[in-house]
């Protein structure tokens, strides 16, 4: 019977050459879904104890989601996980594009990779079989080159994943590309790809994928796409801005409703909120110790959304996506296109560095995409040593003659490149701000803004706590793609799932900052929520329309056959998270060596600026957390009887 | 240089999936062959010719181009032959499409393309048929799309066909 799912997965061992079929049990399916569920559920067990991230007894995992292929709509994600050599502990990125469907239409689930080959390898998974072919003439070439080349030697059609020559040069904050310039980007898994010496995965499968119900997904979408498709005319750019100003001024906010995210992704993308963003004080500045103030709505301006949109000369939708929010922009250079940068990379190389040159973002956002490096730990790590050349802690000797002061646009240019090149100071900076600052020394610690080994992403924990919770409890410390306060109020998951709090229209600021069972509960559900979704493929910006309007839980019981409650598919989300804490805990990773730094919290609290004043009770928080999934709130640790109720072997 | 030989999927049919299959009729002149998008037909010049249900995808190209009628569906049904200028294409409705891209994955034989073809200023590409001449009829398009915007129909001047098949 046709489950939405493949039912088999493929491993290929670099070192020996083998490759073989392995089958997954229904049962496990049901338990911990496919994508990230599936990969932590086998990897747990496979991934020794204290086994070296770069080493052969890591294994790398490339997954689709049972719902991609199906019909259902958002569902393209693609889903690279293993244990990550920059956090330490369970590493996953996930990363839109054609790469998902092209997994399942090889007629597997996910694709596991063991061992290290003695020279540089592609993977080529065609129809009817598997080879590892001779990738020596690609080692040094960038992702798009590559992807290029190896789409033309299979005939045209093939869907590729690559890394660059950061991954290549192990990196710790390199990624995996796919589609010019789509980087599963986050924990550092492109190097485990190079330390593997594998370049490339290519796909030329051309299965078709069985579904249970394919008219009740086909309703369910069409209702989603409705949604989707609602675009009221919204403000002008320029005007745009001042919605964070205005939002700055309240004393109270109100619950935000994520149709208002679903238009301005369509209309601009990420990029749409850029400016508001700082005038909030969601967006971090000058490595998170400036404000608004040192960034305003002038100096801002180059990062516009509308800015954006004129170099944007075609919209890019991942596969199975009817949003669009991606884009291919045109600009100066030899490169001549680029993807349309997104919010994270902008401020990450803009106002993080206070850098308001534009065209130098796009450059930089090219060069980043082809070396396959993670955008926001390269603008970390760059606003790291811009701050440590500020204090005296790195001079400009060991810069190689760059001047590392705030907002010189050719400075941070020059560093990117160092960095993915091993240059110089960029030999010291390329595995992230966490390890330069341990080489550095001296205080250099301070300056590092991470949680776990990875640089912070573009959203304040000190303007939504929620945020700066996620980055310290989740598994894989420092992400924002999992929950935030906002985020809650915006997947309305209290419309499908029972039990779950209803947010207050609006609410006074403080109210943000208080410890309670009430915020635990809906960080949990937004770690739970997620971990459905990354078992599925699902794009986080699907869900931010709402779960009444985006059916997730309805589209699983219609692509498998199942007949199981949104409390159902939660618990499951439960089992996933839980694996990924043992996983870390297997691998010696101490759940409180997660939390954000201290400047992240608000300690000492700003002086001026949206977020003056504000600190976040983390502590309090992490421990409020841990006991919504019934782990040790002192230790971090899962309790036996968690682990007996979520039957784990 | 390769480094691993080809690794070949031993299982013969997946789960869900079933397959088309030629009978004793067939003569092997090869038509079916050089139609197969996934290379699923294999057989020796003049002698009949065999569907590997492995790999077959229920495309039902071999069908449509079999002057013989040897191939049968999966319901046991002989295929009927179809003139190659009627074989049915998809027609894209613009207002209904998404550009989700799905249709384009869908395509066996990539005969789909995206290109920008709505109003002044939008920018959201969709899908057109690029290669008229490779597409192979065989409606995963249409069936995939999730709005149903695209329609197989036959090209218009063609006479009408005794029976369409649309594969789902």
């Amino acid at each position: 019977m046709a489950k939405g799912y493949m039912g088999r997965i493929l491993w290929v061992d670099l070192a020996g050459g083998e490759i073989r079929e392995e089958c997954i049990p229904d049962d496990v399916y049901e338990r911990c879904l496919s994508g990230t569920g599936l990969a932590v559920h086998l990897l747990y067990n496979r991934i020794p104890a204290g086994a070296d991230p770069l080493g052969p007894d890591n294994v790398l995992a490339f997954m689709s989601g049972i719902l991609t292929g199906t019909g259902s709509l958002f569902s393209g994600r693609w889903m690279v996980a293993g244990k990550s050599p920059l956090t330490g502990g369970w590493g996953e990125a996930n990363c839109g594009g054609n790469f998902s469907p092209a997994i399942k239409r090889c007629g597997y689930d996910g694709i596991f990779l063991s061992g290290i080959s003695s020279s540089p390898v592609y993977l080529h998974v065609r129809h009817d079989g598997a080879e590892l072919c001779d990738a020596g003439d690609l080692w040094g070439r960038d992702t798009v080159e590559t992807e290029d080349i190896l789409v033309r030697a299979a005939g045209g059609g093939a869907r590729v994943a690559c890394i660059g020559p950061a991954g290549e040069r192990l990196s710790l904050i390199s990624g995996v590309c796919n589609d010019h310039g789509r980087i599963a980007a986050r924990s550092g898994l492109g190097a485990v790809m190079g330390a593997k010496k594998l370049k490339a995965i290519v796909l030329s499968g051309k299965r078709r994928i069985g579904i249970h119900d394919r008219d009740e997904i086909k309703r369910l979408s069409r209702q989603c796409n409705r949604w989707v498709q609602f675009q009221p005319p919204f403000l002008p750019g320029p005007q745009a801005a001042y919605i964070g100003v205005v939002m700055r001024s309240l004393p109270f906010q109100m619950a935000m409703d994520g149709m208002i995210e679903k238009i301005l992704l369509r209309k601009w993308g990420t990029g749409s909120l850029n400016q508001a963003s700082v005038e909030m004080g969601d967006a971090p500045i000058r490595n998170w110790m400036g404000s608004h103030l040192d960034y305003g709505i002038k100096q801002s301006l180059p990062t516009n959304p509308d800015v954006i949109r004129k170099a944007e000369r075609v919209k890019y939708h991942c596969y199975s996506c009817p949003l669009g929010c991606g884009g291919i922009c045109a600009m100066r250079g030899k490169y001549g296109e680029t993807h349309k940068p997104e919010y994270e990379t902008t401020l990450a190389l803009g106002g993080l560095c206070l850098n308001s040159d534009m065209d130098s973002i796009f450059h930089m956002n090219e060069l980043l995409n082809r070396a396959g490096m993670d955008t926001i730990s390269a603008g970390g790590t760059v606003a790291f040593a811009m701050e440590c050349y500020e204090k005296g802690i790195l001079t400009k000797e060991e810069t190689g003659g760059l001047e590392l002061t705030w907002g010189n646009a050719k400075a941070i240019t020059a560093l990117v490149e160092k960095i993915i090149h091993r240059e110089g100071i960029g030999d010291l900076l390329a595995d992230g701000s966490k390890v330069a600052a341990s080489r550095i020394g001296g205080g250099a610690l301070e300056c590092a803004i991470q949680a776990g080994g990875q640089e912070l992403p573009m959203h304040d924990g000190r303007n939504d706590p929620g945020f700066n919770v996620h980055y310290s409890v989740e598994p894989t410390p420092g992400r924002h793609t999992i929950g935030s306060q906002l985020y809650y109020e915006m997947f309305q998951l209290w419309k499908q799932v029972k039990g779950l709090p209803r947010p207050k229209p609006a609410y006074m600021k403080e109210r943000k900052y208080v410890a309670d069972t009430e915020k635990a509960v809906m960080a949990a559900a937004c770690s739970k929520f997620m971990n459905v979704a990354n078992g599925s493929a699902l794009c986080l910006f699907g869900l931010f329309i709402g779960a009444g309007r985006i059916r997730v839980f309805d589209w699983l019981n219609a692509a498998t056959g199942w007949r199981k409650t949104p409390e159902e598919y939660m618990k499951i989300g439960v089992r996933i998270q839980t694996l990924k804490q043992l996983f870390n805990l297997k691998h010696g990773i101490d759940p409180w060596s997660c939390k954000v730094c201290d400047r992240v919290v608000g300690r000492p609290p700003q002086m001026e600026g949206a977020n003056r004043g504000r600190t976040v009770d983390i502590e309090n928080m992490m421990r409020d957390y841990w006991r919504q999934f019934e782990w040790d709130p002192v230790t971090g640790r899962p309790t036996d009887a968690a682990i007996a109720r979520l039957e784990i072997e | 240089m390769r480094r691993s030989p080809v690794w070949k999927s031993n299982e013969p049919v997946r789960e869900g999936i079933v397959s088309y299959r030629i009978n004793d009729i067939c003569n092997g002149c090869g038509a079916c062959v050089r139609f197969c998008p996934v290379n699923a037909i294999q057989g020796e010049k003049q002698q009949p010719h065999h569907i590997d249900p492995g790999l077959c995808i229920e495309c039902g190209a071999c069908g449509r181009i079999c002057q013989q009628m040897s191939v049968q569906d999966p319901f046991g049904i002989s295929c009927e032959r179809i003139k190659r200028s009627a074989w049915p294409k998809p027609v894209i409705d613009r207002g209904l499409c998404m550009s989700c891209a799905i249709c384009l994955d869908a395509c066996p034989v990539n005969c789909l393309t995206l290109e920008l073809t709505g109003k002044k200023g939008d920018l959201h590409a969709r899908p057109v048929l690029k290669d008229g001449r490779a597409c192979i009829g065989c409606g995963f398009c249409a069936a995939e799309c999730p709005v149903d915007a695209i329609c197989m129909a036959v090209p218009a001047g063609e006479p009408a066909v005794s029976r369409q098949r649309q594969n789902s």
